[in-house]
């Protein structure tokens, strides 16, 4: 989902002196994205919701600090992001699964004949968020590494990994390796 | 023969691809047909539908924002009315002789009013929790008020040196109003809740 969203500079100043109309246009003007971004990067929709929430709630807190470096939509989307893989994280702490896991969390068969948004949602949480964050948000592996915590290798093997899930699960409907 | 791995195709996708990657994709059609299938990959996830939020979440963050601009607004009163307190105190002093005795009971009584409805108030007010839109309006719209009245006797020295002593009670007494007020809407939200 590409966002090409030009907020006016007049609607972000009465946002940031608090005026609650222009709250509310950036939330409308926004809150499909940062949803998006949350429910692709989180497999619970109950999740995304509450990212979505507490990204606003953020927002809110914050747009006065937001000096105009970069467009808002950058700014806003890490928030999203980092609520996001803050829940990741909650969530393999209770579960105990490693932050590294490979392994999807359902019995999928390898090659199995399915569409994309089906084999995206059979990647671990973390291989999801990175192959949304890389490839469709277009962050780079620096950047990543650093809402993550984690090392730029860390970024790029997570990415190889979740490429060649997608592509054995996606399997005959790609070519195959020799 | 070797094929290129995954981190060798997304290297090649990125632009940092080694000098064997890249003689090798040249060369061996099933390498490029891997690549071709990242690529399209990618578009496609790029493709994929927006997925749009399944519930209004704005009333939720509005309430949150009328809360912080109450609570924000009682901090900025509370000062206020230090200072205005202080101001008083210090105009008090020669204004009120033995003949003004009535009107010093007056505003001591307000003042005295004023502090027992603040700390009502907070009783209420434990959590800052807002019910209804409607109630978090009138909320605000009473602070207001009393945020003003709070400039008003802060700035009364400076403003209104040569105002009459009445004056001055009569804006401790719409305050007390004010508070009245406020405190009845939370009042009515605790009960409206069961506290």
């Amino acid at each position: 989902m590409t966002v090409a969203l030009a907020v006016p500079d007049v609607l972000v100043a009465r946002a940031q002196a608090g005026d609650e109309a222009a709250l509310e246009a950036l939330f409308r003007a926004f809150e499909t994205p940062v949803y998006n971004l949350a429910r692709r990067m989180l497999r619970n929709a109950e999740d995304a919701e509450d990212v979505l929430q507490e990204t606003f709630l953020e927002v809110v807190k914050s747009i006065r600090d937001y000096r105009g470096e970069g467009y808002l939509w950058g700014w806003i989307r890490r928030i999203a992001a980092t609520k996001a893989l803050m829940r990741i994280r909650r969530d393999q702490i209770r579960a105990t699964e490693p932050l590294d896991d490979e392994h999807g969390k359902t019995g999928m068969h390898v090659g199995a004949n399915i569409d994309l948004e089906r084999a995206f949602g059979q990647l671990t949480d973390t291989s999801r968020a990175v192959v949304w964050l890389h490839d469709v948000e277009g962050y780079t592996h620096e950047e990543i590494g650093e809402l993550m915590g984690k090392s730029v290798s860390f970024s790029k093997s997570q990415l190889a990994r979740a490429h060649a899930r997608l592509r054995g699960m996606l399997g005959a409907g790609e070519g195959a390796q020799a | 023969m070797m094929h290129c791995t995954m981190d060798d195709l997304l290297a090649l996708q990125a632009g940092e691809a080694s000098v064997w990657a890249r003689r090798h994709v040249e060369d061996c059609a099933a390498c490029r047909a891997e690549l071709d299938s990242l690529y399209q990959r990618v578009a496609q996830l790029k493709a994929l539908p927006a997925l749009r939020p399944p519930r209004d979440r704005w009333s939720i963050v509005r309430d949150a924002v009328r809360v912080d601009r109450v609570r924000r607004r009682r901090t900025w009163s509370g000062w206020g009315l230090a200072a205005a307190a202080a101001l008083v105190g210090i105009l008090l002093v020669p204004r009120f002789g033995p003949d003004g005795s009535k009107l010093h009971a007056e505003l001591a009584n307000a003042k005295g009013q004023s502090a027992t409805l603040e700390d009502q108030l907070q009783n209420y007010d434990v959590d800052g929790r807002v019910l209804t839109g409607r109630m978090a309006a009138r909320v605000a719209e009473l602070e207001d008020k009393i945020a003003v009245i709070d400039g008003d006797l802060a700035r009364w020295g400076a403003v209104k040196p040569q105002a009459q002593d009445a004056e001055l009670v009569q804006l401790w007494q719409q305050r007390v109003e004010l508070m009245r007020q406020l405190v009845n809407v939370r009042v009515s939200s605790a009960r409206y809740v069961g506290l």
